[in-house]
């Protein structure tokens, strides 16, 4: 059986958990503030995603990686670290050679304006440094980084 | 003639004993809250918000299928309020509100109402939820994907995922007391371990819960765990490491032994709750998905009808 009080109970867990629940949200979505470094980062790509764990590889504690022992530009400013794509933009008809390379390289030492593509830039940064120090997956072993 | 007393049945008038459906229902809840309080002190305010938007949406659409229906008010029988919030423990902190909202409906309207309502339904309305957004948003349920921006100093890897990509060799840091003690990734309360035993065995002292589901799932996870693991140690875990990881718990006290899609017989119990612990080690070990117990418990609540026809026999002789 129903009692009113528990029909009084049940009205006010809904409007009350609903306000809060509101709140939580909206609290959640304005006060998010970008983290300084990322701590993990997840690489959605056809072949598997790869869930990289950024705060391993670069913290004291961790690994101890300097921001430019992977991120190659800026060189002299670790705070601008940007996206790839933000620099190599892929050339377009009515671009051939985007502004952004010019920002870095002369107009006549550049013979092909199509970057390196990002599976191949990745490959290379994380396979050749696991090469290097004999840790961690290798370029061949997919499985090691893509889950399938 | 057997002089026994087998069965007494005595004159109206009779008198209550006091229980009821909501007192079931509400001690559910309370047997599941240590769990939710952990995974709330683990991942914060958007935790709080996802518990408390599915709870309190939960009933909202329960009370808007009463008025649809034109039947009466049932809010208060704390079913919705349950249902809402055993879902919220089955996601991670990170889910939407869209999302929250969408499971909900699917648990009340489409799990519940659209059978009949409480007792009617065929399945376990939250299970047939996390199934079906699973399936609907395959990335809300990738906790590797959706935990990304917490440091909660302790391994944050699924331990279910790693364990399914990277083999046995990617989950030596998982120690059995850090699994029980919820010191690891996964829905907001369905990582603390002992939480869940505790409330678990509560309500089965309290006979709210029936031990033969509980007990009969976890033994099958154990046991074919066990053979998998004999069969290739490297390649898949031990048996203590998927009674403590991912949904089986919460599977096992929570969502397997819901009243109207489990068996009321004895040796039907039993095999329901083993085939389902089988089956959640079969699709864990060699299926396409990372946890099994969703896809077990939707399948055995499917073959709950066809094992309660294995019946005692009648007392008594029919001429």
């Amino acid at each position: 059986m129903t009692s009113k009080k528990q029909l009084q109970l049940a009205y006010g867990l809904a409007i009350g958990l609903f306000i809060v629940g509101v709140v939580c949200y909206a609290y959640t979505a304005f006060s998010a503030k970008p983290l300084d470094q990322p701590i993990r980062l997840m690489y959605k790509v056809a072949a598997g995603n790869v869930l990289f764990d950024h705060q391993t590889h670069a913290d004291e504690s961790g690994y101890g990686l300097s921001c430019a022992d992977c991120h190659h530009h800026p060189e002299e400013d670790e705070e601008a670290n940007q996206a790839c794509g933000n620099c190599h933009v892929i050339p377009s008809e009515a671009e051939p050679v985007p502004k952004t390379c010019l920002d870095c390289h002369e107009a006549d030492e550049i013979e092909d304006a199509i970057p390196m593509k990002r599976s191949d830039a990745f490959h290379k940064q994380c396979g050749n440094c696991h090469a290097e120090i004999e840790a961690g997956p290798l370029e061949k072993e997919c499985n090691s980084c893509h889950v399938r | 003639m057997d002089k026994a007393k087998k069965f007494i049945v005595s004159h109206a008038p009779f008198w209550h004993n006091g229980n009821s459906v909501n007192e079931r229902y509400y001690h559910i809840m309370i047997a599941a809250l240590p769990a939710v309080l952990l995974g709330i002190k683990q991942y914060g305010i958007p935790a709080v918000g996802v518990v408390a938007l599915s709870v309190s949406s939960a009933i909202l659409w329960e009370l808007a299928m009463n008025y649809l229906t034109h039947r009466p008010i049932t809010i208060a029988d704390g079913n919705a309020a349950l249902i809402g919030l055993l879902f919220a423990m089955a996601v991670p902190a990170t889910m939407p509100w869209w999302a929250v909202l969408t499971g909900t409906f699917i648990c009340v309207v489409i799990g519940k109402h659209i059978f009949g309502g409480i007792g009617s339904n065929a399945f376990n309305p939250v299970v047939l939820a996390v199934a079906m957004v699973m399936v609907s948003w395959k990335d809300l349920f990738d906790f590797d994907g959706a935990l990304l921006n917490y440091d909660l100093d302790m391994v944050m890897a699924y331990p279910l995922a790693a364990v399914k990509h990277f083999g046995v060799g990617a989950i030596e840091s998982f120690s059995t007391a850090d699994l029980l003690l919820g010191r690891q990734s996964g829905g907001i309360g369905a990582t603390f371990g002992l939480g869940l035993i505790l409330g678990g065995i509560y309500l089965i002292i309290r006979g709210f819960i029936r031990w033969e589901i509980s007990v009969s799932f976890l033994l099958g996870v154990f046991l074919t765990a066990w053979i998998f693991n004999l069969a290739a140690p490297d390649r898949f875990a031990g048996p203590t490491f998927h009674l403590l990881t991912g949904y089986t718990l919460i599977g096992a006290f929570f969502l397997a032994t819901e009243d109207s899609s489990s068996p009321v017989n004895f040796i039907p119990m039993l095999i329901y709750g083993a085939a389902g612990g089988v089956l959640t080690v079969l699709i864990r070990n060699i299926g396409a998905h990372v946890d099994g117990v969703v896809y077990a418990i939707l399948t055995i609540n499917l073959v709950n009808p066809l094992l309660d026809k294995i019946r005692p026999k009648a007392v008594g002789k029919v001429v």
